[in-house]
């Protein structure tokens, strides 16, 4: 059976419903706080390698399905900082824009290097030591060999789906089919609407994994026009792009809310970095514990 | 007692009652149907039509629209594929090998839990270097991507061994390649036969084009045949792909193709191509099928080249004008008379195809395989133009598939030998004519020379 080219493989009931993560003991409320930041680093590292934002967000996609699923990866096992690296490094290998291990092991020593999450503009241009972040031969071989291994280990749990169909172009097809062009303001409308689909990659209810490109530019498309204050049709216009109301009155909920849980987030782990390793994640899941009986 | 389930009286009412209702339902959606007509017939004798859609519209007919759409519109709703993670290859048990391929060992296997019959494609996994194959991935990425497509093998899984180093593809098994076919054949196909041949793997082509995929490995040996006569397109080991244009992409490498089916401008050197290469080797295969043997057999690059020209005749300025800028063309030595039409067999491939298949091909099948083995890549026809070339139309006709004769299968016993060379391996460099080694190419020359009185070309040495 040939699937279409538009569509991507979607999670299932079962793959929702738990994942490696939460089997080994990790709460689910860290392992949200743990995806967003990986996420976040996919998107650093893929700006830093120069890399276009198709392969960027492929890869945030990959890295989103890899923990999915009682048969997916788990944060107990594997350093979700591996994981953002590997998933890059394999997607910009498919792409038509090949990136070296040398490169992607330099950028994320460099991203590891940053002393918080939630790090500030300015504090990112400030002068840094470049000891900090230099890779020596040694080192670049292990974690060449550490990049190659989870590479594998991604085609494995994947089973070798790795397509990722993206919204951006559909919904650049759909601002035209809508005829907004025209308008003044439309490539305004038409940046909101592509910032919209690249928050979506880091939202914490995986709406990549759950709803189908054309839904994800159509409910980009609705909020944008909202934001921008462009009139669209008076009709229920999303139904030409394959979307009921509920499917849009549930993605753009779901697009609202990333705001708010960012900036949770943040306030949550403020000058704390959100453990990307399995180490760092066993320390904070110890430190929660502790706290736990000292209040008992 | 009787079953819950069993049909009651109060079951017949129900069915009765639904049935009638649907009726109901059905006649007045043709009741509605039927005034809409007679409004939309009527409408542009009472007024201009609108051009546009009137958006803010009365109430009333807004609340009528809206209830029409909620019973007619159907929302378009993909079949979306999910994912889990490979099994393990233990599933399967090997029954014997068949062949060594550019990258992999191919085998023929049975699952054991469906006792189905498939083939076994173990990637080699060389390139560590570069983690997990470039190539194995861009082969289990492009065959999801055109999975379904009735000339192309189908890839069913991907299964895993203990270590990472052990990835097989699990795909469907046919009995047949088309080359050792041949080789064991008595006698050609039958013009009817290289008809249907021809326009399968034409349709398959046609299909990896359309979805920007250029095969760049067409040969007979990657071509399968099952016993129904079914033909599919197998080994996308080279394939990719093509990019879009982008200054800061990485560029297509240059060493592709098997030797024998290697389109004139990647031997000289392109470093630009696109689905046009696929279309010389279609052609080559279109001659491989119609003589029962390979139609450019070359040695080396140089005798490969050497060996085109003479079938299709010298490039000349007119033909192809590009020709002369392409990197190896400078050290080739063409006689001089050639573009100006002199002696040399001039660019007449229609007229040289002629003379090779006297009785074999008609004058359409002649015209089309001298434009797929057109030496300029621009003037060779698209996949879906052959298609629909008047030579699939004309007598003979195309003989069905189920009508194919069978033939012992070389795949389902035995291992084969392998004598047509393998694709090029990537990371060997590019294409050029000066790396074909130690081959003595005066010698080649000499030898040449004589038998072909002046028609050939000459290498510059030093």
């Amino acid at each position: 059976m040939q699937f279409s080219p538009l569509a991507n493989p979607l999670a299932t009931v079962a793959q929702l419903e738990t994942s490696g993560s939460q089997l080994d003991g990790v709460p689910s409320d860290l392992e949200d706080s743990v995806r967003f930041a990986g996420a976040r680093l996919t998107q650093a590292a893929g700006i830093l390698l120069r890399l276009p934002q198709e392969v960027i967000a492929q890869a945030i996609v990959i890295f989103t399905r890899f923990w999915v699923g009682p048969e997916g990866g788990s944060l107990a096992e594997h350093d979700a900082e591996q994981v953002s690296a590997s998933s890059l490094y394999l997607v910009s290998k498919l792409s038509a824009f090949q990136r070296s291990a040398r490169s992607v092991v330099n950028v994320y020593a460099y991203l590891h290097s940053l002393p918080f999450t939630f790090i500030d503009l300015d504090q990112l241009h400030e002068k840094k030591d470049a000891q900090e972040y230099y890779v020596t031969e040694g080192t670049y071989q292990l974690r060449k060999k550490a990049l190659f291994d989870m590479e594998q280990r991604i085609l494995k749990i994947l089973g070798f789906r790795l397509q990722v169909a993206l919204p951006y172009t559909l919904c650049i097809t759909y601002l035209q089919a809508l005829d907004v062009f025209g308008h003044p303001r439309a490539s305004e409308l038409a940046k909101r609407a592509v910032a919209y689909l690249n928050t979506a990659l880091l939202s914490p209810q995986l709406l990549y994994l759950t709803h189908q490109p054309p839904s994800l530019a159509t409910a980009a498309i609705y909020l944008a026009a909202k934001d921008v204050g462009i009139k669209l049709p008076d009709v229920e216009w999303w139904e030409v792009f394959d979307t009921d109301r509920e499917e849009l009155g549930f993605l753009v909920v779901g697009l609202l809310s990333v705001g708010s849980f960012a900036a949770a987030e943040k306030e949550k782990w403020g000058d704390v970095k959100i453990p990307l390793t399995v180490d760092a994640l066993e320390a904070v899941i110890n430190a929660r514990d502790v706290d736990g009986t000292h209040e008992t | 007692m009787a079953s819950r389930w069993a049909n009651d009286e109060a079951d017949a009412a129900e069915a009765a009652r639904r049935k009638k209702e649907k009726e109901q339902k059905k006649r007045m959606k043709e009741l509605k149907q039927r005034q809409q007509e007679d409004a939309a017939q009527r409408e542009p004798a009472d007024r201009p039509p609108h051009k546009r859609r009137r958006l803010s519209s009365s109430p009333s007919e807004k609340k009528q629209s809206s209830q029409d759409s909620s019973s007619e519109r159907r929302l378009l709703r993909f079949d979306a594929p999910t994912w889990g993670p490979c099994r393990h290859v233990s599933n399967f048990e090997t029954l014997n090998h068949i062949e060594e391929g550019t990258y992999g060992w191919v085998s023929r296997a049975r699952e054991i839990g469906t006792g189905e019959v498939v083939a076994l494609k173990k990637v080699k996994m060389d390139y560590v270097h570069d983690g997990f194959p470039i190539t194995a991935l861009r082969e289990v990425a492009i065959l999801q991507k055109v999975r379904g497509h009735a000339n192309v093998v189908d890839l069913r899984e991907v299964v895993m061994g203990e270590g990472f180093d052990e990835v097989v593809l699990v795909m469907e098994f046919l009995e047949h390649d088309l080359k050792t076919l041949q080789e064991d054949m008595p006698e050609p196909f039958l013009a009817s036969e290289t008809k249907t041949l021809l326009r399968q793997l034409a349709s398959a082509v046609d299909f990896l084009h359309q979805n920007h995929i250029i095969h760049r490995d067409l040969k007979t040996s990657n071509i399968l045949l099952s016993n129904r006569g079914a033909l599919k397109l197998a080994d996308f080991g080279m394939a990719r792909l093509l990019p879009p244009p982008s200054p800061n992409a990485s560029p297509l490498t240059q060493l592709v193709v098997t030797l024998w089916y290697r389109a004139p401008e990647l031997l000289l050197g392109t470093p630009i191509y696109d689905t046009s290469i696929d279309i010389w080797s279609l052609g080559c295969i279109f001659g491989e099928l119609l003589q029962k043997d390979p139609l450019l057999p070359g040695k080396n690059e140089v005798d490969q080249l050497y060996k085109i020209f003479s079938l299709c005749g010298l490039p000349t300025e007119k033909t192809w004008p590009q020709f002369w800028r392409l990197p190896n063309a400078k050290s080739l030595r063409l006689p001089r008379d050639a573009g100006a039409g002199g002696t040399a067999p001039a660019a007449d491939t229609a007229a040289l195809l002629r003379r090779k298949f006297p009785n074999i091909l008609t004058a359409k099948g002649t015209d089309l395989l001298a434009s797929m083995l057109s030496l300029n890549p621009d003037h060779r026809p698209s996949a879906a133009e052959i298609l629909s070339h008047p030579y699939f139309a004309e007598n003979p006709k195309p003989k069905p598939p189920e009508l194919f004769p069978t033939f012992p299968s070389r795949a389902g016993q035995e291992r084969r030998r392998r004598k047509s060379p393998h694709a090029p391996v990537r990371g060997q460099g590019n294409a050029r004519l000066e790396g074909a080694g130690e081959v003595d190419f005066s010698g080649i020359f000499a030898g040449r020379e004589e038998e072909m009185k002046g028609a050939g070309f000459q290498l510059r040495m030093g």
